[in-house]
């Protein structure tokens, strides 16, 4: 007996893609639908470290908001909101671009910033989490 | 353990560590944290078949911890623990427990290791936010699992008659 595995796919590996094509699906499903969408004006949260910091209506606006020794730059438009700048390593956050359906959301890791839209209203946000 | 078997897992150590150094100098053009080929985890398929279980786990263990302290980025070290891991588990599960080949088990680490970097995010954050990333993560995670399973079917082919696949 050899240590050598399977080296051609095997129907198991396709059952394995269509687990996690489901998977991907099924959080899809759950985290990308808008939540309350018309119970009011969408606003955007800010959570610095996991804590609300901050709630912001859909209006031109600009905030700097600073964690864990990191900047990140929030602005705010009309129709939605982006980090236009950050001082962190990788820039996931600026790269992710604008957003502007409720639901969404910006993840600025290294600074644990998340920029969240929601619907207005309030539960929105508490909908999400679950 | 023999000095054989340590001599393997040092190399296969440094090998996993280059790989991540490599990868962390050409991000993949998507909007997506940590999103990346996962090249080091060729190196832990290799290990789980060719070595074992707890010379995989160790040889994850090493490229982390140094992996971090060579970024010098201690937030990056859980990121990295929970997905190396949750990956090598569920490879260890998956070459158990059903007929898959290299692909699979490897699409299965990919998807598992994005999940555990998820997993940290949340518990970092404290927010349910970073589960919005997880179906574009576990998307990439076929093609860039396929790609490493390739790669690592390549390796098993070049290595198959030698001493260090024999039984």
């Amino acid at each position: 007996m050899t240590k050598v595995p399977e080296l051609k796919p095997t129907r198991g590996d396709a059952l394995v893609a269509a687990a996690v094509l489901l998977l991907a699906a099924v959080c899809a499903l759950r985290f990308w639908t808008p939540m309350a969408a018309d119970a009011g004006a969408p606003e955007v949260v800010v959570a610095v470290g996991g804590e609300e910091v901050e709630r912001l209506p859909l209006r031109g606006a600009e905030r700097r908001y600073t964690n864990n020794g990191y900047t990140v730059h929030v602005v705010v438009t009309d129709s939605g909101v982006r980090v236009a700048d950050a001082d962190c390593p990788t820039r996931d956050c600026v790269r992710t671009g604008a957003i502007s359906r409720a639901g969404q959301s910006i993840v600025c890791l290294p600074a644990r910033i998340t920029v969240t839209l929601v619907g207005g209203g309030g539960g929105g946000y508490d909908a999400v989490a679950g | 353990m023999t000095t054989e078997r340590l001599t393997r897992c040092a190399v296969l150590a440094a090998l996993a560590l280059a790989f991540s150094y490599l990868e962390s100098m050409f991000p993949l053009p998507l909007p997506l944290p940590g999103v990346k080929l996962g090249l080091a985890n060729i190196v832990t398929v290799f290990a789980l078949y060719a070595l074992g279980a707890a010379e995989a786990a160790a040889i994850l263990l090493v490229r982390v911890l140094l992996g971090a302290m060579f970024a010098g980025n201690a937030t990056a070290l859980l990121y990295s623990l929970l997905g190396g891991f949750s990956a090598l588990l569920a490879m260890l599960l998956l070459r158990r427990c059903a007929p898959l080949s290299v692909y699979g088990v490897s699409v299965g680490g990919a998807a598992a290791h994005n999940c555990g970097q998820i997993g940290a995010a949340l518990l970092l954050l404290g927010s349910a936010a970073p589960l919005a990333y997880l179906p574009a993560l576990l998307l990439v995670s076929l093609f860039t699992g396929a790609l490493t399973g390739f790669i690592a079917a390549l390796l098993f082919r070049a290595m198959a008659n030698t001493n260090l696949m024999k039984p």
